[in-house]
């Protein structure tokens, strides 16, 4: 074993002060060199490692929570703009339909026109206030919401005058709403998509920055421990043990409980935000059939665009329903049933103008009774908009639970890291003090 | 001497139109042209189908009746005695045309000039009770000739022209009202005749022939098309146009809902009116011409007349007969 000399021979003339350079290179061999200087270079990575693995574990756990938080936030703005375009539709598909009543429009319409268009407005501030980038769209849907009831009441006023100028002005209205503000909503929803599937796979290799952190960390106290072992005789070094111990039992919780909100955050986009997103788009497709069987009698024999559209429209809607009902409860189940007496509902409807009972189609599609079709469509808006309540709020609380152990073990992990930082010191001065 | 006298009577309607509209809501129209009570046949031969793609509206010779009208269900082997059978007569109208074809907002159902032709037209056929026997096919103009020459519909009763480009796709009955072509304009603005408009913006309806004779007369002024003609009136009142070109019967049925619109200038065109009628069945055309021509001379042409314009009521259009038959 060699023995560093550190003192200056006594006697020896007073040297010039060495330059800084020097000094510190004194310095560094006297803290480095030799089994104590190896063991002050082990104890530095050892610390270093741990410093690393609280850091690494951190960044990663808190980049997943904030990835699962932003995936979380987009789809309640996903949320918001299906709800924004339901009752537009919603709206639209009473007005239609009282105006085909003729006359004075029941009040029953009237007031489910204006709560639709109230709820959209609404609806429509809200989720430009969330976000920014989606502000200049929404915008622009709210101008030409105001345009639209504009026109509405412009089909008012002449409707009540007794003017059949009112039902060009309806026209206009109908079709605007599906020109300039329902395509852009739908373009909205696409972009809201896409970034849920960016939270989602942003940040999936984080995962693989705790796996490396811990490794590198689980290595250097390892091999230390092993490398002091066989200098100093003694087999185990305590406080680096307890190190070594609290770095794997928060690395492998970490790592599996990671793998968990992985796992249950996928189980939620391919359950509940699936169905959130699908039942949307069934209702959507359903009022806006609806629109179209109004339509369809409103133009009276020349409406095959319109009647085409409802095909389409409730093709669309019955298979998503199917596949809800499939895969969701009681009120998907109830959803798909409505949707389905809806359309034989309609299947007369269309038979009755068809065969030039034209009165008789219109009596159907805007009558009172439990029969007619305002009724039935009635049943499917209850259970679809139960089903789809459900969901969201079950896509709400799958997010949260998959992200809120995340910010918790993140910390701990930091916290924890630090802490075996300084119990390896410990660990290592304790060899440096047996040592001299 | 008949066209002078004719285009005395016309402006003369127009004027008595401004009046009535700037007075207020009351619908006003023209009169039918220049008072004849001669439903002679005409001694000018037919035009060849061939050859004729032009929008000449002067010549709206129909087939002669074959003989007074049949009563209802004498029919035998005809194109009534199929539409009898089918339990239902299918009609092409509109359902924006103030007065002639609409769908009134308080009652929800089909009214107007034409809409009591059909009626008349239905009674010809089922007798008395016409209730669900007639099916309204509500159309804009474009889709008129497509629908007649698919069998879509029997008849079409919707301020159709009489021309003879029309006349080589489809047949007509005699003409059963006289309108002509002006432009509405806001009641502020200058313009005094569809000239004053070139550079500007004048909607009108697609496939009408109301488009065509702008292109032709005024192709300096720029044309907006829509599907509907009422689609015209939102544009215009939302200030996007600055006038619109169509018939008075249509343009006046605008300016009654709309105070602030006035109609300009005089009638550029002459637009005579005819039942459309698929062109194969020529049996059913001279079935309608016999019954329009018991309809003049009975009052029930007046009748339906006083019901839908303001009075004076003007001598129905002659009946002029002589297209051989094909």
């Amino acid at each position: 074993m060699t023995v560093i000399e550190t003192g200056q021979p006594a006697g020896a003339p007073i040297p010039q002060p060495p330059p800084a350079r020097q000094v510190v290179r004194q310095v560094a061999r006297a803290t480095f060199e030799g089994t104590p200087g190896r063991m002050r270079s082990y104890g530095a990575f050892v610390v270093l490692g741990c410093l690393v693995f609280g850091l690494f574990a951190f960044i990663a756990a808190s980049s997943r929570a904030s990835a699962l938080s932003s995936a979380r936030s987009d789809a309640a703005q996903l949320v918001r703009i299906q709800a924004i375009r339901t009752n537009l539709v919603f709206a639209d598909a009473n007005l239609t339909n009282a105006f085909l009543v003729g006359g004075l429009e029941p009040p029953a319409a009237r007031s489910a026109y204006q709560e639709g268009i109230a709820t959209a407005s609404t609806t429509l501030a809200e989720a430009s206030g969330v976000s920014a980038q989606d502000a200049a769209v929404l915008a622009n849907v709210n101008d030409v919401v105001t345009q639209y009831t504009g026109l509405v009441e412009s089909a008012r006023a002449n409707n009540r005058i007794g003017y059949p100028l009112g039902a060009a002005y309806l026209r206009q209205a109908t079709q605007l709403l599906r020109t300039d503000a329902l395509p852009p909503l739908e373009d909205l929803v696409k972009t809201e998509q896409a970034r849920i599937a960016d939270s989602y796979s942003g940040s999936a290799h984080a995962v693989y920055w705790l796996v490396i952190g811990l490794l590198a960390a689980l290595g250097i106290l390892l091999f230390t421990q092993i490398w002091l072992a066989g200098r100093t005789h003694r087999l185990l070094n305590l406080p680096l043990v307890t190190a070594s111990a609290a770095v794997i039992v928060v690395g492998v919780v970490l790592v599996a409980t990671m793998a968990w909100s992985q796992s249950k955050a996928n189980h939620t986009r391919s359950n509940a935000y699936f169905a959130t997103v699908e039942l949307a788009t069934a209702r959507i497709d359903a009022f806006d059939a609806k629109s179209a069987e109004s339509l369809t009698l409103i133009s009276r024999g020349s409406g095959q665009a319109y009647d085409q559209s409802f095909n389409s429209l409730a093709r669309n809607a019955t298979m998503i329903l199917n596949d809800a009902a499939d895969q969701g409860g009681a009120d998907e189940q109830a959803a798909k049933t409505a949707f389905a007496a809806y359309q034989s509902v309609h299947q007369q409807i269309r038979a009755e103008d068809d065969r030039g009972n034209w009165d008789g189609a219109v009596a159907l599609a805007t009558g009172g009774k439990a029969t007619d079709a305002n009724a039935v469509f009635g049943t499917f808006d209850t259970a679809s908009a139960k089903a789809l309540g459900q969901r969201s709020a079950q896509l709400r609380n799958d997010l949260s639970t998959a992200r809120a152990p995340l910010t918790l073990l993140a910390w701990i992990a930091l916290i924890v890291g630090v802490a075996a930082a300084v119990t390896s010191i410990r660990g290592i001065s304790l060899r440096l003090r047996e040592y001299r | 001497m008949k066209k002078l006298l004719l285009t005395g009577t016309l402006t003369a309607a127009a004027a008595a139109l401004v009046a009535g509209c700037s007075a207020g809501s009351t619908p006003t129209l023209p009169s039918a042209p220049a008072p004849s009570s001669s439903a002679a046949p005409s001694p000018s031969p037919t035009p060849t189908r061939a050859g004729c793609n032009n929008n000449d509206n002067t010549r709206v010779e129909s087939y002669a009746p074959s003989g007074p009208l049949p009563a209802p269900g004498d029919f035998r082997g005809s194109t009534m005695e199929k539409i009898r059978d089918k339990g239902k007569i299918t009609v092409g109208v509109s359902a924006d045309n103030l007065l002639f074809g609409f769908r009134n907002p308080i009652t929800g159902q089909l009214e107007g000039f034409d809409i009591d032709m059909v009626n008349e037209v239905a009674h010809a056929i089922f007798g008395e009770d016409i209730k669900g026997k007639v099916e309204y096919r509500v159309e804009n103009f474009a889709q008129r000739i497509p629908d007649l020459r698919s069998g879509r519909v029997d008849l079409v009763a919707d301020i159709m022209t009489i021309n003879c480009m029309r006349w080589s796709q489809i047949a007509f009955s005699t003409e059963y009202f006289h309108a002509g072509q002006q432009v509405l304009v806001r009641k502020n603005s200058p313009y005094t005749d569809v000239g004053q408009l070139n550079g500007r913006k004048v909607c009108t309806a697609t496939g009408s022939t109301g488009s065509q004779n702008l292109t032709s007369l005024y192709p300096k002024v720029v044309q907006v098309h829509v599907a509907n003609i009422s689609d015209c009136m939102v544009l215009f009142q939302q200030g996007s146009v600055e006038g619109i070109v169509s018939d008075n019967t249509v343009l006046s049925g605008f300016a009654s809902q709309d105070p602030y619109a006035r109609i300009a200038g005089d009638q550029f065109t002459k637009e005579p009116y005819g039942l459309g009628i698929p062109a194969e069945n020529v049996d059913f055309v001279r079935f309608v011409n016999a019954l329009l021509q018991d309809m003049r001379t009975d009052g029930r042409w007046a009748t339906i007349y006083r019901r839908w314009l303001p009075a004076p009521v003007p001598n129905p259009p002659p009946a002029v007969y002589g297209r051989a038959l094909p």
